[in-house]
């Protein structure tokens, strides 16, 4: 791998927990002199805050496919008068 | 960082099958206690779609909690959710308090990128959603994606990993609420 993308892993090796001990010193050391570094962490987080954020949208609009074919697809069609009952006699 | 159950979940069509099966098999219980609550239907497809995002997330991840009964498991959550919107509600707070985490508002900044990312780095998102999500093993992202092996897919993470950081940096930059 080219060394930006080494330094991705290395970056993610550091903020997953799976960086050797010796290595995280050295790393450590490297943030304490390298402002770009701390920039890199930063926005790294961040990313994998974006992925959690678009995957759970994903995952929810299946969920919801599933949802919507319960509520509409003849086949389920008991199910969805099952379900209804529990609600009557609101 | 593998989850067990990942290899059933690989797939839209199995996760449909899943969630599917999940839904005959527990939404019963779950419309019948918020129907006992006083809640209405639609409160409880709301919250069970939000037990269900937190189950497929707790069986993705790597603690190795083993769930014996699927069905009380769910009700637990989907009572626990109902709770804590019911007291939020009452009290007139926002639904930032979970202790089980769900999907939390976003800042707008936030919105904006990933509407650019959704729109710009589709590929790229659906690979890192692959392994940091949905926490698929690495020959099994390859056969996915299209890679000739592990270590291209592992490649390509790494680059897509950069790219998305990349475009992150640069409208936080624009979108000053993002970071931080």
């Amino acid at each position: 791998m080219r060394t930006s993308l080494n330094k991705i892993k290395a970056i993610e090796d550091y903020l997953l927990g799976s960086m050797a001990p010796g290595d995280v010193l050295l790393f450590e050391a490297n943030i304490l002199l390298n402002s770009d570094l701390i920039d890199d962490i930063k926005y790294q987080q961040s990313t994998y805050s974006i992925i959690r954020q678009y995957s759970r949208q994903n995952i929810k609009a299946e969920i919801k496919a599933v949802q919507e074919t319960l509520t509409t697809a003849p086949q389920h069609r008991d199910f969805r008068q099952y379900i209804a009952n529990f609600f009557k006699k609101h | 960082m593998i989850a067990k159950h990942n290899n059933r979940l690989s797939t839209a069509k199995l996760r449909e099958a899943f969630f599917l099966a999940l839904y005959k098999k527990v939404f019963p219980n779950v419309a019948r206690y918020i129907s006992r609550m006083g809640g209405s239907l639609d409160e409880a497809q709301d919250i069970f779609q939000d037990t269900l995002v937190i189950y497929y997330e707790k069986l993705t991840s790597t603690q190795n909690e083993v769930i014996l009964n699927e069905g009380a498991y769910l009700l637990g959550i989907a009572k626990k959710l109902w709770f804590q919107r019911h007291q939020a509600i009452t009290k007139n707070q926002p639904l930032n308090d979970f202790d089980i985490e769900v999907v939390a508002d976003e800042q707008p900044a936030t919105g904006k990128i990933l509407h650019y990312l959704e729109t710009a780095g589709m590929k790229c998102m659906e690979l890192l959603k692959a392994y940091y999500y949905d926490r698929l093993p690495a020959d099994n992202v390859a056969k996915l994606f299209g890679y000739s092996g592990t270590h291209s897919a592992t490649v390509a993470k790494y680059k897509c990993m950069e790219k998305v950081r990349e475009t992150i940096k640069q409208k936080s930059l624009k979108y000053a609420d993002f970071i931080e």
